[in-house]
């Protein structure tokens, strides 16, 4: 069972994800800018959540801070019970361009971000077609990215970012450069990747308003410069759910607008 | 498909046209032979030094020089590219002496290399290196700074070390603008050892080229020129073959 034994197998409180009175500077002197103020939030175990704001709201500053890219200038952040770190074993993360490595094939991809984690060699082979599977892309495996279509390259992406099996997967507007009809098909395969999952936690930075209340259980909204979660949403549209059955369904659009009113507050 | 012959044929068509116009030119006199030569002269002149033996082993010697200089000047412009990309202070102290020097035109360092090396080999392989090692130094180091930055940041997040990092993201993302300095450096490195030829003698290419001219033999001129330029195009097409098979995963599936 080696696809079981790359979660730690501790259950042990605290779990999810917590952040408390965190607050972020970017520049210096006279020429500093609050990007985070006074940031409180909490985050179960298994939640999908969304972060959502006009841009130069600090939303990606939030992820890159609880993906270790950035350290937290004041206030504390735990994911599970340990403070964020780049690399740790436990936490993936996607970014907004796919970030694939051109020189490698769509199976080298999600091959070369799977070797960081202890994976018995003679699994990834099999972990890797399963992946490209579930994203229907496995006959795409020997591909290279300038060989794939935008939508294609951040299917693989993502399939690389649920290779890696994290109790906390972060992602940045993956899908913002895809046109409507693309995005839709990823945020299913991105929602049938996650209910695969048991406990995995998902945070979603997105400027899609639709894109969060179809996706998460809980939608932060931050106000703008100084980041500040000025409301805390919890979506209670049912699971599992197939986000092109929401479009027509008009509690998904009174979410929606609801949240359209929140934000240009 | 037939357009590609077609191409193929109109290029050849091209080109005897050419030497067609040349060779009436010379006959009729309306521009002396005796200076602009005559292609079915110099074309006889091409094949018995080919068959003679005289140009191969002329071609020989200049394409050993070539090959010392290449692989001579490719090796020390990896290795500082290396240490400048891992010691980032050293890149800052030397580039404005390395741009400095790459500016000088350096065949006018060529009568400093004959007094240095005298007037074999080495000073035509120092000749060379001394381009070949400018070109291939500048394309690395820009290969280098190329990382895309998304790629930096997932090595990171992956936790991966620097060593690594320079591993599997810097160097696979310069390899090409390495081959493309590689190409370009290829041909400067003739340039070099040609130039080096005309002006120090010897047995290469480059002394045929300035004999034949300083004995009023156009003819014979143009007959080097032809094996000089079988020489380059065969030397860029190699390179080419090489570069392509490296980088199978530039060529989107739609343009193999």
């Amino acid at each position: 069972m080696p696809i079981d034994n790359l979660q730690s197998t501790t259950t042990d409180p605290p779990s999810g994800i917590h952040i408390n009175s965190l607050s972020h500077e970017f520049g210096r002197n006279e020429s500093r800018v609050l990007a985070l103020d006074n940031i409180t939030l909490d985050i179960a175990e298994g939640e999908f959540v969304s972060l959502v704001g006009a841009s130069g709201c600090g939303k990606t500053t939030l992820l890159d801070i609880m993906s270790g890219l950035l350290a937290p200038q004041s206030g504390t952040v735990l994911l599970g019970d340990t403070e964020p770190l780049a690399g740790r074993q436990d936490t993936a993360r996607m970014f907004a361009r796919d970030a694939l490595l051109p020189w490698l094939t769509a199976a080298q991809n999600i091959g070369f971000s799977l070797a960081t984690r202890n994976v018995i060699k003679e699994h990834r082979e099999e972990m890797i077609m399963q992946l490209l599977r579930e994203v229907q892309l496995e006959e795409f495996a020997d591909a290279y990215p300038a060989q794939l279509s935008q939508g294609m390259r951040q299917r693989v992406a993502l399939a690389r970012t649920f290779s890696l099996k994290s109790k906390f997967v972060l992602l940045d507007e993956p899908f913002g450069a895809l046109d409507a009809m693309t995005k839709i098909n990823l945020q299913d395969q991105l929602v049938a990747l996650w209910e695969g999952t048991s406990s995995t936690t998902v945070v979603l930075v997105t400027h899609d308003l639709g894109e969060a209340v179809a996706l998460s259980d809980r939608i932060f909204v931050l106000s703008s410069r100084p980041g500040k979660i000025i409301a805390n949403i919890p979506i209670s549209l049912p699971r599992p759910r197939n986000v092109k059955e929401l479009q027509s369904l008009p509690k998904y659009h009174e979410l929606v607008a609801s949240l359209w009113e929140k934000l240009s507050q | 498909m037939t357009l590609d012959l077609k191409i193929i044929a109109g290029r050849f068509l091209l080109v005897f046209l050419w030497a067609l116009v040349w060779e009436w030119t010379a006959r009729t006199g309306a521009l002396p032979p005796a200076f602009i030569g005559q292609p079915s002269i110099f074309l006889t002149k091409f094949f018995e030094h080919l068959v003679d033996g005289s140009f191969i082993s002329a071609s020989l010697i200049t394409l050993e020089a070539v090959a010392v200089a290449f692989t001579v000047g490719a090796l020390l412009a990896l290795l500082t590219a290396l240490v400048m990309t891992v010691l980032p202070i050293l890149e800052k102290l030397f580039s404005p002496i390395i741009d400095a020097l790459n500016a000088l035109p350096r065949v006018a360092l060529i009568p400093l290399f004959i007094l240095w090396f005298g007037l074999g080999l080495i000073q035509k392989v120092a000749s060379g290196v001394s381009i070949m090692y400018f070109i291939l130094l500048s394309y690395t180091m820009a290969g280098a700074k190329s990382v895309d930055p998304d790629h930096l940041l997932l090595a990171r997040s992956l936790g991966l070390s620097r060593s690594e990092i320079f591993l599997k993201i810097i160097i696979p993302s310069a390899v090409p603008a390495i081959f493309a300095g590689l190409r370009l450096g290829l041909i400067y490195t003739v340039l070099g050892v040609i130039t080096a030829e005309l002006i120090a003698g010897g047995k290469g290419i480059g002394t045929l080229v300035s004999y034949y001219s300083n004995t009023f033999d156009p003819n014979g001129v143009f007959a080097t020129l032809i094996m000089l330029i079988i020489i380059t195009s065969s030397l860029t097409a190699i390179m080419s073959r090489i570069e392509a098979s490296v980088s199978k995963w530039r060529t989107p599936l739609n343009q193999e």
